[in-house]
């Protein structure tokens, strides 16, 4: 059970690398080929079903982790819950991001968005809520995510993850039925 | 034209879609050109019917013209009803030797031995299948040519598909078939589904099917050194090849449910007063999907269920099934307790 | 024919008269109409008789009279639809169950209506429903058709009349549902009685909680909260879906082939919304319907004198509106007063808080379905029609210039799962339209979600979110004036919001807003880099900020952070450096004159350290663009002495004044070469003297920066004191 870590290894010259974590392999490989559009920087794509991933002396160090969950699904979210152990503790310094998606449909149990959030919050990781079914969506996804990456990789000046992290990360939000300013 | 012909007639073309109605007409062929373009297609289902009727009647056809209009029906569209699958086992020698002239005589003998009054009307498709339509009727009665029996049988094959058969005639149809196809008994497969083609796919391996290796695919060569790295492609693979091995690759026959019957003692330690009951905990358990075996398939890959593959579910495609009934003491299935994982 | 009588006789001619003379004209339209139909069409009149005449008990099966008729009133009816009058005859002939239930089926399939449905015709029908030999399926059938064609109704008030009576087959389990459907969408004020709600209540506790009780009873709520006692879920599932697709799909058919004829003669009285709803009804929620409460019937026979009222649609001009403004009738589907200029004068003018109320409810469920909890092929798009919606409300809401409660409770909850790309001009103008929200919730409904969103998205997401929020603070900025006028400590926010916040309350909101921007414009220049687009939005909001107290009226002096006054002033565009001169100039102004008014009236003040932090800035800024002192003690930017020397900069005390700030050195040099055109060596020090760098000042000034030359007019007046640093010596 080998667990990640974020500073094993020594980072590449204007890279970032990006892991996709998905139970359902659904979106990863889109979200992908959206991420790769980027030009400004080279950014490496890898894709997981879920952690721990196999040894692999070669693989180089993984500046991002984003867990993708489905929300419509109740496996998809216990996957990411199950996997984020094999996490060292050093990546939760601004290097994990949720990304959700189906959060607007009336299918998802209200629970489950209030539990993946609290997660989000717990941890202190920022928590996108992404539109997959349309390529619009995903690139604007991709987009948001290359924003978080390239603060993770340490590519934006007079900025560390650990910062932006702090300004990103999901907070509870009030319960908003009926607002009441009594 | 008497009165039953005329019911037969309007109940046939109040069942046939319109839009099938057209092309079936012309295949037919017992109409003139000119008849068959003074029908409206666009008017309602009964103006059209009276029409027909009335033409019918000029040309002065008959029941057994009409039986052959719903025959090129059922043959042209026979994802309809209930299809059931038997097979015919020990062959006798010359089994082989039966070819359809001394088929239809001996079948036609038969049946007709064991029944009087029985309609019965034979016709070779083009695909080597020989269909079989029987109108029963009884000792005093007149075949019913509202209710018929339909029978697919492949020459020289042991499979014999049935359609709306009761369980009080199937004795005398599964008689005659032992008889007039040279074989001495016969037993049904557990394979049944609304799509003919489906059935006889599976029961007669004409599918795509894969044997299991040891050798890594080329699937895990896929993992190409590119921008996009899959870090667990490997078990990807493994999913995927075993998952192919036990649902078939490429198109896969389109089977619609899967019905397993268990009888078998509840295991469950939480539960006591279940689990020491002597008496097999009875459920059914039905699995359904427009295409079964694809869906089990993308489970598998996907890995929503588990691999390897349980016997449970590989065994439909394996032994051409999609009915089991699971006890604990039948040797083959003892092992193996309800999957939950799906 | 109406337009003409609009012009020559309306001094004399009261507004319900026109409407009179109008409808009349149209009917004599149709009395044509039918004249021309019926001599093509005697066989299908005298079906019509026939089934008008029928003995009660005649035989169906074998009749071929019966069968020949029923056939081509079919026929009619699926080819162009059946007239007002058919309708009465089918409906009354099926519902009398004259000839039993069998036939009742088949005609109501086919009763498709060509322009109208007479509403006696339902009434009939409803009172049939009680006759009590009808098979519930068919029941249910005819209650299903009447939703159906409701919006084809030609009026409802005799409907109305019957509510009470329609209510009493609430308590048959199978039409319950339907009838739900019919009282909803029939319910007004007057209806609502604590009777009902007890029923309903009974009801409720019996079938458990049905989404078609509970979206009737929190119309009953909207109406009467004081009698309905129970907390409606915020996600009650898409309550109605009774309407009959086949029918939706035949209807469409018959008004699409009666487009022409039909159409033109509606739409002369309808404002908008010429849709037919001839689309599948997938996002039928969303469709603005049309306004129509099309009343055909001639008016005096059935309106009397008593109590006239008008529907909203039949008033044609704004004259029209004010004289008839008591006696409105509001169209039964409150949605479509959104895409009617008219109607939403009329909401506008009138106190009526049921007519918001109903607005408000219809509003918050469309958007509620919609966005929030879609199903899943509905999410898989963003059809046109969903923005076209939403860009009516938004033109609905700078009409009435507010935005309605429903879609401020919807925005509060979008935010937190928006992806931040979709839809985003919309929602973005939606969110710029919030009306003021106490300091203290603030935080938790707007900031929270737009950090998060704010800092994980692009550069262009930065600038559109700037934008929306300066307009955010316009907006409420301009409340504040036009609300405050009178009494300055008490404002009552929106004509129909019943916000009443004091003046120190708003003053805290409009504050938190404006520390909540200034903090995303510092972090945001910074992770951007200081990009220039951005540096330009951020801009514009401090604009508007400069200028609270003048502009506005309010006492409410904020400071940029350093964050962005830094960025602002080190930028290489001499736009953004004239800006932000402009925007010093203008908060003097404003200061002064604050300054000036508190001591008049002592009602009011201005912190110390607003004072401090301007004056601060301010000689920064003279010091570097003026007095070439960059670095004095003292500042913001300090470097030490060792440092500046290695660095080998000649005088580098002088890299940001006026002629070596990088943002005008190009400006300098073009001055250099038209002053000296023969000189072969740039020396820009020599603009410095004193002649040449009035010429260069008035050189400056003509390029077009008036932010400069403003900044400078205001506080360098004169030349002497300024050398010294204390230009600004009157503000404390």
């Amino acid at each position: 059970m080998a667990l990640l870590k974020p500073f094993s290894k020594l980072p590449g010259l204007n890279t970032a690398i990006i892991l996709l974590v998905e139970n359902e392999e659904k979106l990863q490989l889109r979200l992908g080929d959206a991420l790769l559009k980027e030009t400004s920087v080279v950014v490496n794509v890898r894709l997981a079903k879920s952690l721990p991933l196999p040894v692999n002396e070669r693989r180089p160090r993984i500046d991002l982790v984003v867990f993708i969950i489905n929300l419509t699904s109740e496996p998809s979210f216990q996957s990411a819950e199950a996997s984020l152990k094999y996490l060292d503790p050093g990546y939760f310094l601004g290097k994990v991001c949720f990304m959700v998606t189906k959060a607007r449909n009336a299918s998802v149990p209200t629970r489950r968005l209030d539990a993946v959030r609290m997660l989000a919050a717990s941890l202190h990781c920022p928590l996108l809520f992404a539109e997959d079914q349309t390529p619009e969506g995903v690139f604007g996804a991709a987009d948001r995510l290359l924003t978080i990456l390239k603060g993770a990789a340490g590519l934006v000046p007079f900025t560390t993850p650990l910062y932006l992290s702090h300004l990103t990360r999901c907070t509870l939000p009030p319960d908003v039925d009926q607002p009441s300013f009594d | 034209m008497e009165k039953s012909t005329k019911c037969f007639l309007q109940q046939l073309v109040r069942r046939t879609p319109t839009r099938m109605l057209k092309a079936t007409l012309e295949k037919w062929d017992r109409l003139t050109p000119h008849q068959r373009q003074s029908v409206d297609f666009t008017l309602p289902k009964w103006v059209i019917t009276q029409t027909l009727v009335t033409i019918c009647e000029e040309n002065g056809l008959t029941m057994k013209h009409i039986t052959e209009l719903e025959m090129m029906h059922v043959i042209e569209n026979p994802n309809q009803g209930t299809w059931y699958s038997f097979q015919l086992l020990d062959p006798e020698d010359d089994a082989h030797s039966v070819e359809l002239m001394l088929f239809k005589e001996q079948f036609k003998t038969h049946l007709r031995e064991l029944m009087r009054n029985v309609s019965i009307k034979i016709k070779k498709h083009t695909d080597e299948a020989v269909w079989i339509r029987i109108a029963w009727g009884s000792g005093f009665s007149r075949p019913n040519h509202l209710k018929p029996t339909y029978v697919v049988h492949y020459l020289q094959s042991p499979y014999v598909f049935v359609r709306n058969l009761t369980s009080k005639l199937k004795p005398l149809l599964m008689q005659s078939l032992t008889l007039s196809t040279r074989h001495q008994a016969i037993k049904d497969a557990n394979l049944s589904g609304p799509k003919l083609m489906a059935i006889r796919d599976l029961l007669m391996k004409q599918y795509q099917q894969s044997f299991p290796t040891n050798d890594a695919s080329p699937l895990a060569k896929e993992n190409q050194p590119g921008p996009i790295v899959n870090e667990q492609a490997e078990a990807r693979a493994s999913r995927r090849r075993m998952a192919s091995e036990a649902f078939g690759k490429g198109a896969v026959p389109q089977l619609q449910s899967a019905v397993y019957k268990l009888e078998t003692k509840y295991r469950d330690p939480s539960n006591r007063t279940m689990t020491e009951r002597d008496e097999p905990f009875r459920c059914v358990v039905k699995y359904s999907s427009s295409n079964i075996l694809e869906s089990f398939r993308h489970c598998a890959s996907a890995g929503i269920a588990s691999t390897p593959v349980t016997p449970l579910l590989s065994s439909i495609l394996l032994k051409g099934r999609n009915y089991f009934v699971i006890t604990d003491n039948a040797p083959a299935a003892a092992s193996q307790t309800r999957q939950a994982d799906l | 024919m109406a337009a003409s009588s609009d012009s020559s006789e309306s001094d004399q001619l009261r507004p319900s008269d026109q409407s009179v003379s109008c409808r009349s004209g149209n009917r004599s339209m149709r009395v044509a109409e039918n004249e021309r139909r019926k001599k093509a069409e005697e066989p299908f009149v005298l079906a019509l008789k026939y089934f008008s005449d029928v003995q009660t008990g005649t035989p169906v099966t074998g009749n071929d009279e019966f069968e020949k008729n029923l056939v081509l009133v079919e026929r009619v009816a699926y080819s162009n639809g059946l007239s007002p009058e058919a309708i009465s005859i089918m409906l009354e002939f099926a519902m009398s169950l004259r000839m039993g239930s069998s036939p009742c089926v088949r005609v109501l399939k086919c009763l498709l209506p060509s322009s109208v449905v007479p509403q006696e015709a339902v009434v009939r029908g409803v009172v049939w429903l009680n006759v009590g030999k009808m098979p519930i399926t068919t029941q249910v059938l005819f209650l299903k058709w009447v939703l159906t064609v409701f919006d084809m109704i030609d009026a409802k008030d005799q409907l109305r009349a019957v509510y009470g009576f329609i209510f009493s087959f609430i308590t048959e389990e199978n039409l319950c549902p339907f009838v739900c459907h019919l009282l909803y969408l029939l319910t007004r004020k007057e209806s609502v009685r604590a009777f009902r709600v007890r029923k309903l209540m009974d009801l409720q506790s019996k079938l458990g909680r049905q989404p078609f009780l509970l979206h009737l009873l929190s119309l009953y709520k909207v109406f009467s909260p004081e009698l309905v006692a129970l907390s409606v879920p915020s996600r009650v599932k898409s309550g109605f879906k009774n309407h009959n697709s086949p029918w939706k799909v035949a209807l469409a058919a018959v008004q699409r082939r009666n487009g022409a004829q039909i159409a033109s003669a509606i739409s002369l009285a309808l404002p908008v919304g010429d849709r037919t709803s001839s689309r599948k009804r997938k996002h039928g929620h969303l469709q603005i319907p049309v306004l129509t409460s099309v009343t055909n019937k001639q008016p005096h026979t059935e309106q009397n004198s008593r109590k006239k009222l008008i529907p909203l649609v039949q008033i044609q001009s704004f004259d029209q509106l004010l004289k008839t403004m008591h006696q409105i009738e509001l169209p039964a589907q409150m949605g479509s007063l959104l895409g009617s200029g008219l109607a939403l004068q009329y909401l506008d003018c009138v106190q009526e808080e049921s007519a918001l109320l109903r607005l408000n409810f219809w509003l918050g469920c469309a958007l509620q379905e919609e966005f929030l909890f879609g199903s899943d092929d509905d999410a898989a798009h963003i059809p046109e029609e969903t923005l076209q919606f939403l860009d009516k409300l938004l033109s609905a809401q700078h009409f009435l210039q507010e935005g309605f409660s429903s879609s401020d409770a919807f925005l509060y909850k979008f935010l937190n799962v928006w992806d931040g790309s979709l839809m985003r001009p919309q929602i973005l103008g939606l969110l710029s339209n919030i009306p003021v929200i106490p300091a203290l919730h603030l935080g938790k409904l707007l900031f929270e979600p737009l950090t998060q969103l704010f800092f994980t998205s692009s550069l262009f997401f930065k600038c559109g979110l700037m934008e929306c929020l300066n307009s955010m603070l316009v907006k409420w900025l301009t409340w504040h004036s036009v609300y405050a006028l009178e009494d300055d400590l008490d404002i009552s926010l929106g004509s129909h919001t019943s916000v009443n916040m004091t003046l120190s309350g708003f003053k805290d909101s409009v504050m938190e807003l404006v520390h909540f921007v200034g903090r995303l414009a510092s972090v945001g220049l910074q992770l951007e880099g200081c990009h220039t687009l951005l540096l330009s939005f951020v801009l514009d909001f401090y604009g508007t900020v400069c200028d609270t107290f003048l502009k506005f009226g309010l006492p409410l002096v904020v400071m940029p952070p350093a964050g962005v006054f830094y960025p602002a002033f080190f930028a290489a565009d001499p736009i953004s450096l004239d800006r932000l001169a402009h925007i010093m100039h203008r908060y003097r102004v404003n200061l002064t004159s604050a300054k000036n008014q508190e001591k008049a009236t002592e009602a009011f003040h201005i912190s110390r350290q607003t004072f401090q932090e301007f004056n601060h800035y301010l000689v920064f800024m003279v010091n570097c663009l003026w007095n070439s002192r960059m670095f004095k003690p003292g500042m913001d930017v300090r470097l030490s002495e060792e440092l500046l020397q290695k660095s080998n900069v000649p005088q580098y005390w002088t890299r940001f004044d006026l002629i070596h700030h990088p943002a005008l050195m190009s400006y300098a040099f073009d001055f250099h070469q038209k002053c000296w055109p023969g000189r072969k060596e740039m020396d820009l020090n020599s603009i410095k003297h004193l002649k040449p760098w009035s010429w260069y000042l008035q050189y400056l000034f003509n390029q077009g920066f008036d932010g400069l030359k403003d900044f400078f007019q205001s506080n360098i007046n004169q030349q002497l004191t300024v050398d010294d640093g204390q230009g600004d010596s009157q503000q404390r």
